[in-house]
Formats: C-alpha cells, sequence, structure tokens
C-alpha cells in the first residue's frame, strides 16, 4: 500500500509521527514540506475536511491508499497498529485508557500552551495568498493574529503555568519508572516531542525535576527518535515552530 | 453488587458516551446520577471519586476512570459484547479523528450555547450565596470560570457567534460525512457514532434551521437508526429531566420532524 508522510522539523506533532513511524519500521515515502511557511495548504489534499479541519493545527500529514490522515498521537495509534516490533502502548485495557488520557491531557492541554510559546519565540511566516488557501477559518485567524505579533499576556502567563504542571506531573509519574506508561510509548514521544523546545523557553519549570530531565535525555535516545531528529534541516529543530492547536475557548 | 460503577448526569453529552457504551455491550452498572444543575458534581463525596470534579467517572473494581472518550475505549476492549471499535486501522484513525474534532472543536461551542441558554438559567434563581459556595468548590480553575460566566450571563457577541458559526459547520461536516457511508467513522456502527449521537441527538429541535429532513437527512437518518437501537432506548430513558426527552422526536419518521422546536 502506498504511503506517503508529509512532515515538517522534527518538533512537536511531526517529531511524534517521525519517530513512532520509525520505531514501528513502517514504510512511507517521506516528504519534508515547511510547516512553518504553512506550506501543508500547498498539497493536493489541502481541503480535505481531514486535513483542513484537523484539531492539531499545523501537523504532518499521512496519505495512505489515497486517503489524507491527520493529528499526530491517532496517526501514532495508527502506525503501533500496522506496523512491526515492540507495541508503543500497555496490552492491557487500563494501560491504554492511562495512555489515552494522558495524551490527552498533552494534546488539549501542553500542546496549545507549547506552540504559543514557541510561535511567540519563533514566529512561523506564511505569505498573505498563501493564508487565504488555509480551510479552516479559526485556523487562519491564528495565524494573523501571531503573525501580526498579538500575544495575549493572560495567554502567555497561562500556557507558562501548564507547561510547569506538565513538568510537575512527569516527575510525579516518573517515580519508580522509567518511562510514563512502565515501557516506551507513544505517551513519551507525544510528551517529548510538545516539550523539548520547552527546556530553553520555560526553563524554570525543568529546575529541581530531576527525573524528567534524565527521562528527556532518555526519550532523546532511543533509536527512533534520533533518527527523526536526524532529518532536520535547521541547527536547532525543536526552536522550529508553527500554528498548534487552539487554547482551549470554553470551560 | 455490579462491579462497574458509573457516576453520571444525563444522557447526554459526556455522560451519556460511557452510558450508552456500556449499554451497547450489555455491561451492567450501578448508576449513581449526579444533579448538575445541583453541583452535586463538587460535592466531597464525589471529589472522593474524582478530585478533578468532572462528570462522568466509572469505577471498574478499584480503578477509577474519567474522561468520558477514552473510558469508551476502555469498555470496548476491557468487556465482553459486540466490538465498538472497527478492525481495520484506518477505520479506528478515522473513529478517533471524528471523536477529537467533536470533543474538542465542536462539542464546546455547542457547550457554549446551551449553557448561555439553559445550564445559566437554570441555576441563576438559586441563593447567591449558596451559589458562591458551590463555584468556590470546583476544583479546576478553567470549570470555575465557565460556572461564572454561565451564572451571569457574561458571554461576549463575538465568541457565541463563533460558536454558531462552528455549529452551523459542524453539521455541515456531519452531513457531508454521513452522505459517505451508514455510520459516520466506518461502515459499521461505533465509538464515533454513541459520540456523535450525545453531540447531535438534539439538532432537530435546537437546531430545526440547520438539521432537518430536507437540508440533512443523512443526519436525520443516522440518528433515527441510532435511536431505535435497544440500548439507545434504554439508554435515553434513564433520562429524568426535559433534556433527554428532546430524543423523542426521532421516533417520527421522515417527513415528519425536524421542523418542530
Amino acid at each position: 500500500m502506498n504511503t506517503m508522510l508529509y512532515h515538517g522539523e522534527p518538533n512537536g506533532p511531526s517529531l511524534t509521527v517521525l519517530a513512532t513511524l520509525f520505531a514501528k519500521d513502517v514504510q512511507a515515502e517521506l516528504v519534508h514540506i515547511d510547516l512553518a511557511r504553512g506550506e501543508r495548504h500547498t498539497l493536493a489534499c489541502a481541503q480535505e475536511p481531514q486535513v483542513a479541519m484537523s484539531v492539531e493545527g499545523e501537523g504532518p500529514v499521512l496519505v495512505v491508499a489515497g486517503e489524507a490522515m491527520t493529528d499526530s498521537v491517532f496517526l501514532a495509534c495508527y502506525l503501533d497498529e500496522v506496523g512491526q516490533g515492540a507495541a508503543l502502548r500497555p496490552a492491557d485495557a487500563y494501560g491504554r485508557w492511562e495512555t489515552m488520557t494522558w495524551c490527552r491531557q498533552m494534546i488539549e492541554r501542553t500542546a496549545p500552551a507549547a506552540a504559543y510559546l514557541g510561535c511567540r519565540a519563533y514566529p512561523p511566516r506564511a505569505d498573505a495568498a498563501l493564508l487565504q488557501r488555509i480551510g479552516s477559518v479559526d485556523l487562519r485567524a491564528r495565524w494573523q493574529e501571531i503573525m501580526a505579533g498579538n500575544f495575549s499576556a493572560e495567554h502567555l502567563s497561562d500556557s507558562r503555568t501548564k507547561i510547569r504542571q506538565t513538568l510537575e506531573k512527569i516527575e510525579q509519574r516518573l517515580a519508580g519508572r522509567q518511562w510514563l506508561m512502565g515501557t516506551f510509548s507513544i505517551a513519551d514521544i507525544e510528551s517529548y516531542a510538545w516539550l523539548a523546545g520547552m527546556v530553553s523557553l520555560v526553563p524554570e519549570a525543568f529546575v529541581g525535576r530531576p527525573r524528567a530531565t534524565a527521562w528527556l535525555e532518555r526519550v532523546r535516545g532511543q533509536a527512533a527518535v534520533g533518527k527523526a531528529l536526524s532529518l532536520a534541516r535547521s541547527v536547532d529543530p525543536a526552536a522550529v515552530w508553527s500554528v498548534g492547536p487552539e487554547i482551549n475557548r470554553w470551560g | 453488587m455490579h462491579s462497574v460503577t458509573l457516576y453520571h448526569w444525563e444522557p447526554n453529552a459526556n455522560s451519556g458516551k460511557p452510558m450508552l457504551a456500556l449499554m451497547e455491550k450489555g455491561v451492567a452498572f450501578e448508576s449513581h446520577y449526579l444533579d448538575l444543575l445541583g453541583f452535586d458534581q463538587h460535592k466531597p463525596e464525589y471529589l472522593a471519586v474524582n478530585p478533578q470534579g468532572t462528570i462522568p467517572a466509572m469505577l471498574h473494581g478499584e480503578r477509577v476512570l474519567t474522561e468520558s472518550t477514552a473510558i469508551m475505549e476502555y469498555v470496548d476492549e476491557a468487556f465482553e459484547g459486540p466490538r465498538l471499535m472497527p478492525e481495520d486501522p484506518r477505520d479506528r484513525w478515522r473513529v478517533r479523528w471524528w471523536m477529537k474534532l467533536m470533543d474538542q472543536w465542536l462539542g464546546p461551542s455547542f457547550s457554549m450555547i446551551g449553557w448561555k441558554l439553559f445550564v445559566g438559567p437554570a441555576v441563576r434563581d438559586k441563593d447567591p450565596k449558596e451559589l458562591q459556595a458551590a463555584i468556590e468548590r470546583i476544583p479546576l480553575p478553567e470549570r470555575r470560570v465557565a460556572w461564572r460566566k454561565a451564572i451571569s450571563g457574561a458571554f461576549g457577541t463575538a465568541e457565541l457567534d463563533e460558536s454558531r458559526r462552528r455549529v452551523a459547520l459542524g453539521i455541515r461536516m456531519l452531513e457531508e460525512e454521513l452522505a459517505k457511508r451508514p455510520w459516520l467513522a466506518s461502515n459499521q456502527y461505533s465509538l464515533a457514532d454513541i459520540n456523535g449521537f450525545n453531540l447531535a441527538y438534539g439538532l432537530p429541535v435546537v437546531w430545526p434551521e440547520l438539521s432537518n429532513d430536507e437540508l440533512t437527512p443523512n443526519i436525520l437518518r443516522w440518528l433515527r437508526t441510532i435511536y431505535a437501537r435497544p440500548a439507545t432506548k434504554a439508554c435515553w430513558a434513564m433520562g429524568r429531566t426535559n433534556m433527554a426527552k428532546r430524543a423523542a422526536v426521532l421516533e417520527q419518521p421522515h417527513g415528519d420532524s425536524g421542523q418542530r422546536a
């Protein structure tokens, strides 16, 4: 079956999918696109609902047998199911529930915060004509706000809080264990992918967190993660950001 | 005594998801009804079960599970009964994609409007001191903000307009997807349909100008088919308020629903 992965720099959602793809030895044609310039919206599949309306914002697109698929955690679940080698989710239902709830927290709370802080420090830039091609009105509005430099003090502060809370949670979770779910899993990959770039942007979140700091190194040391990082075209892929998921607007 | 206990509100939105999933699987459970409008979910006895104070929560043996969509996947995997996730990995991806869109993008817009129209007015007349105390017991800061806003009615025009835009677009997306296949995310009834029914069963009553037999025949066909399932009927019969009774409009055949508010 023909599989193609359109991915950006190995950071955030692209890192999640690339590392999972390599860990599971899934064969795919890899196509680098510049998510930070909005190149996803030039793809032939850009207006398909699952691409245009992806809640994740600017993430990779996996095309399998003509179907364009998005949202990195679910792409990782897909790759875990079709690939080979060690499973990247626990075998028992409770462990899988823990993995999905952990990733949901990352998707809903940590990822929007990290992308917001990342985009402020390293703003993505798309030209005006390309912005008009963005199918999702709310995603286009986020692009416009970011490119205009409109970052709210409230969201910035809340985003830093969420990164600190994530590190606190990881530190607690790693008591007596090497990996978040016991064995190396999608939860480790997804968490690392959003947090690697926060070490320099929210350094206080990592202070006094020896387990989390050592865990970051362990994740980086995984062969599949290293292979994903080796695809970087920039000196520091953790400093390349594009527009991420929306910060929770209600409740 | 059952090994499963579910703490839930009405068969609606997040509460209804694990309720219906358990009933489709044929898993008997002990039901603990929490009155959301009476702030039962923030009382000490429930916070002892789920310190976040969110509904629903499920006990399975000694374990406490939260997050309605993740609970549904757990229910499907942990118990015997008909599979509610398709076998094909790509179909499974599609189920998860749609559930995320509904949980994180479309659902909150329905919810904002619902809280403005129903939840706020329903609790606003309570004793202000009682309300203040109830809000202060809410563990999650986001939920405290949401309740304050609902009670004071302090929704901005722009955010309500944005929610209405998303509701209208979401309805169109559901209609287009349901024109492709019998069920939302694959050719078999799945968790995406359970999730979607909880979100959309009230459409013909609440949004008749956007969802009716003429404009959205596939949504109406889908909702009626789901409501005709014995598990759905039994689940919605557990409702105690008029909210769940809105599903009764789905008893009507084609052409006799969708235009009545």
